[in-house]
């Protein structure tokens, strides 16, 4: 009997502290629904690089009609290094209120989809752990010749057509293409934004000034939310001399010259001995040590000079010290109006001799013709006197 | 002095007479030297310039001498150059058993200079004009000298310099003739080839100069 009063004590006991801790479970769950939840997340640039450095920015908002306070907000990764610091009580969530908080990421290599987490921990609310994806792409943009002539001629202008494709799943800015060649225009194209699988084409001119192999530098730049990104491209070209364009030359020069110290008249004809017309033709004393244009003609324009057509010219220039040659810069236009030059050197080797102008005044000859009469006619004169 | 290029026979006829003076001779060889200083002043200043290439820049100044001493030296040649014909003179005539003194010889070939005067200034203004046209090169080697004034001794300006001075020269020749014959008391015949011999050496020389042979 005692034992059975016994084990109905100890049954009642057992019985009170299961209800007693049922009461106090139903209390305590009943302060959790104070709750936060994480809405969403942005991750800029969209598809990062390896080694891009870009943002995160999650959102967290209170769920509940109550007040919670935010102890600490962090995110942490194994594949993406996450830069920036913890948040630590970043403040109190009113009812339904949000937060946006940003991190700093750089994006590791190799590719692929990385999940990184963010834990935020509230005063009086659950810890929540979120993960969300992102996506490491080093794919970088390509440039590739769209169009270039089959012929480049010296001296004329060739059309050069540059293609840029995106093949990233995301968009990129600041698209342009840079060359430092001096005889390609422009020296920069801006795209600006290029869409995901997208292209766009850049036209160049080139005008080359020399004949032979060369080979054209263009640089494609890009940006990757705020990622700097390049990508060379070289274009080989073989440039020749055209069989039609203006073909400048030099004949019957004669070279006088004229009162004073080392100062030359070169005279000359110019032709055209192309099949295209020569533009502007302007003649010029190139630039030399010891050699000066002169006044009046340190230069002589030409103008227009058609196919097999000719032109006279003169050039004043004084020569100093042992200088033989002199230098003449030819500078004419093409229908397009690009402007090529030529170089032509002129002897002045046979005129290093005094040179008088060489020219008789008729005066003077019929000053001697009357000296002779006199001079013969006084010795005839003295001879009929003695 | 007119009768002297008119008549000059009858000059220096009278001038036997006379006491031999060289004051006048002189003075007409000096007058003819410094014409031909002028001429040679201007020579002078266009072989400077050629030169001028040629000397260090502290040299410079040493050009500037060039022109002056120039002049100097033609006026002592045209002495030199009047003694030297009289004394060929002198000495041909010696071949015809001429007579009388040197120094009347030198007398009457002072006086024949007067035509020359003329033939001196005509060739100062023509080597003015030479110089003041030319294109002057500078030279570098002084070696080159010659060649450069090559083409300046052959242009037609100078050919006529050298046209008109042996005209004169046959003038002066002319006085010459007579003033030998009274000098040395020769035939005329005798005075003429006395005289031809060394003028006609000297045109022949000048010349060819003129490049003409």
């Amino acid at each position: 009997m005692r034992k059975t009063i016994h084990s109905l004590i100890f049954l009642f006991l057992f019985v009170a502290f299961a209800v007693s801790s049922v009461s106090t479970v139903s209390s305590v769950t009943g302060e959790q629904k104070s709750s936060v939840m994480i809405t969403g997340y942005q991750v800029n640039p969209e598809v990062p690089m390896c080694n891009d450095l870009g943002t995160v920015t999650v959102t967290v908002k209170n769920m509940e009609p109550k007040s919670v306070n935010i102890n600490e907000v962090q995110m942490l990764s194994q594949g993406i290094k996450v830069l920036s610091d913890s948040y630590f009580n970043p403040g109190s969530l009113g009812p339904g209120g949000a937060l946006s908080l940003t991190f700093t990421i750089k994006a590791t290599c190799p590719d692929g989809i990385y999940y990184p987490k963010v834990i935020v921990n509230g005063e009086g609310a659950q810890s929540i752990r979120y993960s969300f994806p992102v996506t490491v792409d080093s794919s970088p943009l390509t440039i590739g010749v769209k169009d270039v002539p089959e012929d480049i001629f010296r001296g004329e202008r060739a059309k050069i057509e540059l293609v840029v494709g995106n093949s990233r799943p995301n968009n990129v800015t600041a698209v342009k293409i840079v060359t430092e060649d001096k005889d390609v225009m422009p020296s920069e194209v801006f795209l600006g934004t290029l869409s995901a699988d997208d292209s766009e084409v850049a036209t160049f001119y080139f005008t080359p000034q020399v004949k032979g192999d060369c080979v054209l530098n263009f640089k494609l730049q890009f940006k990757n939310g705020d990622n700097y990104h390049y990508t060379d491209l070289s274009v080989p070209l073989n440039v020749t001399e055209s069989k039609k364009r203006a073909e400048l030359i030099l004949t019957g020069i004669e070279v006088e010259s004229m009162p004073g110290m080392n100062v030359y008249k070169i005279t000359g004809d110019i032709n055209n001995a192309g099949l295209e017309a020569a533009n502007s033709v302007v003649m010029k004393v190139g630039d030399a040590e010891g050699i000066e244009a002169m006044q009046p003609y340190k230069a002589y324009f030409v103008g227009l000079l058609n196919a097999d057509d000719f032109s006279s010219f003169e050039l004043n220039v004084k020569v100093e010290g042992n200088e033989t040659q002199v230098p003449l810069i030819i500078e004419y236009k093409d229908e397009d109006g690009i402007l090529s030059s030529e170089h032509e050197y002129i002897s002045i080797e046979s005129t290093q001799k005094i040179v008088s102008t060489g020219e008789l005044p008729v005066p003077m000859i019929a000053v001697v013709i009357v000296i002779a009469i006199v001079v013969i006619g006084m010795i005839a004169y003295s001879w009929k006197k003695r | 002095m007119i009768e002297l290029l008119t008549n000059p026979d009858k000059f220096f006829e009278a001038k036997m007479g006379e006491e031999v003076s060289l004051k006048i001779p002189a003075l007409i060889v000096l007058i003819i030297g410094i014409i031909s200083g002028i001429g040679a002043y201007f020579m002078g200043g266009l072989t400077a310039e050629m030169l001028s290439g040629t000397l260090p820049p502290e040299a410079q100044g040493f050009l500037s001498f060039i022109p002056i001493s120039t002049a100097i030296t033609a006026v002592i040649v045209s002495f030199i150059i009047w003694v030297v014909f009289a004394a060929i003179f002198f000495g041909i005539s010696y071949t015809f058993k001429g007579e009388g003194k040197f120094k009347r010889t030198l007398e009457f070939v002072g006086y024949g200079y007067i035509p020359m005067i003329i033939s001196g200034i005509i060739g100062a203004i023509f080597i003015y004009y030479i110089v003041s046209t030319a294109h002057i090169p500078v030279v570098t080697d002084p070696a080159k000298m010659a060649g450069a004034f090559e083409p300046l001794m052959k242009s037609p300006m100078m050919q006529l310099s050298y046209a008109i001075s042996i005209l004169f020269m046959l003038w002066s020749a002319n006085i010459w003739v007579f003033g030998l014959k009274h000098a040395r008391n020769l035939t005329t015949k005798n005075a003429l080839i006395a005289v031809a011999i060394p003028v006609a050496a000297y045109v022949l020389w000048t010349i060819y100069q003129m490049g003409v042979m």
